[in-house]
């Protein structure tokens, strides 16, 4: 069967750049194994959910999407065509679908609540801020356009570098460095006062 | 043969910018080097390196809930297989459950959920109903209960969860507990395993052989 043969020659191509995990699970996936896919999945879900409520600022949009993503993983898996790691073909299709979902709002892409979080007593991400810095940490990300989010969130959380952050974004690795210097300007700028506290 | 490349900006400029990524080991060898040459003779730069290395620590460290979805994704497969091997195509009126149905089975077994877990933790009675109801075809039963810490972060609790080779299965509940899958046969030295992690507030078996 052809699927068998893609998966393997995808795990020839990519060899140690990828956790041989995903790959392994990705084979079965291929092959059209349920048990495979639903591994893969949770493998999966925890790194994608916490992207996508990152980028998207909208719990309720972040299941639908993630659940679109791994849905064209286990449609489209004959797509993959093992040039880049998996994890960045995965991360791409998810970061494709949640720009997609954003514009579905008709409303602009800025986080309209950005402005109200900060004075808000209490945010609704009141229960995440275990300290006063990670929740004004929290409301300035939520000040930043979805794709400086996306870059900082990439860089420091999922540890990716700048080209596959470019890979995922399909945009130029320059535009990744620019974005990511104005990002953490901005971040430090809002974090003034925090600041000390962490020198 | 090695490929040194001069800084082609200004070398602040460059240091700023891939600064993100010598914090996280994302630097291509050559990179670094410059950089990290660039640093040593630069007081500048080596102070804005500290502040981004607390803000990056702080992004890493952000916890940012995420929820378990595999029951909405298994619904859907099985919903395009069927839609697959129906030709032609089936209208509405032929799905076996409207979105309301689902969510009112959803509830109720959230519900039922509850209840046992509630049962099980108060009253230690035996909780027979949730096997019936809460077997889904094909899905994997679940056979412990586990409460987080509330400030436990997601990576530990996925770390904790694959060297103790067990599985989530359902959850959160209102009362925020999993549900968890254990190998039988090692079922009660990994509930000891996880209730000596920090990280774990309650671990208990969840059927009533183990409770007696």
């Amino acid at each position: 069967m052809s699927d068998g043969s893609v998966a393997h020659r995808q795990t020839a191509e990519i060899g140690n750049a990828a956790t041989p995990e995903d790959l392994r699970l990705f084979a079965g996936v291929c092959a059209r194994e349920l048990d495979a896919f639903e591994a893969l999945y949770r493998l999966y879900h925890p790194r994608l959910a916490r992207f996508l409520l990152n980028l998207l600022h909208r719990p309720q949009m972040v299941e639908e999407v993630l659940n679109d993503t791994l849905f064209v993983v286990w449609e489209r898996s004959d797509t993959f065509r093992g040039a880049s790691k998996l994890s960045t073909w995965i991360f791409a299709i998810a970061y494709r679908k949640a720009m997609k979902a954003l514009r579905r709002l008709d409303e602009p892409v800025e986080d309209r609540e950005a402005d109200a979080r900060p004075s808000d007593g209490d945010a609704p991400d009141a229960p995440f801020g275990r300290h006063r810095t990670q929740e004004a940490l929290l409301a300035a990300l939520a000040k930043l356009s979805p794709d400086h989010r996306t870059v900082v969130d990439l860089t420091y959380f999922h540890e990716m570098g700048y080209r596959e952050i470019a890979a995922i974004m399909d945009c130029p690795v320059d535009t990744v460095k620019t974005r990511m210097f104005h990002a953490r300007r901005h971040l430090r700028r809002l974090m003034d006062g925090e600041l000390a506290d962490w020198l | 043969m090695a490929r040194i490349l001069p800084f082609t900006v200004d070398p602040h400029r460059e240091t700023r910018d891939l600064m993100p990524w010598l914090i996280t080991g994302r630097l291509e060898p050559e990179e670094q080097a410059r950089v990290e040459a660039h640093l040593a003779a630069c007081e500048a730069c080596s102070l804005e390196l500290a502040g981004e290395r607390a803000l990056a620590g702080e992004v890493a460290e952000l916890p940012i809930a995420t929820g378990i979805g595999w029951a909405a994704m298994r619904d859907r497969l099985d919903t395009a297989a069927r839609q697959a091997s129906f030709v032609p195509a089936p209208p509405p009126v032929r799905r076996r459950f409207t979105m309301a149905q689902i969510g009112a089975m959803l509830a109720a077994q959230a519900a039922l959920l509850a209840a046992a877990v509630t049962i099980t933790l108060r009253v230690e009675a035996p909780i027979a109903p949730y096997h019936a109801l809460g077997a889904a075809p094909a899905a994997v039963a679940g056979n412990a209960i586990i409460v987080f810490r509330p400030d436990a972060r997601e990576s530990d609790i996925s770390r904790l969860l694959k060297a103790n080779d067990v599985r989530l299965v359902d959850g959160p509940t209102a009362a925020n507990a999993y549900v968890l899958h254990i190998p039988d046969a090692a079922r009660a030295p990994t509930l000891d395993r996880l209730r000596s992690n920090a990280a774990v507030v309650l671990a208990e078996p969840l059927d009533t052989a183990a409770l007696r």
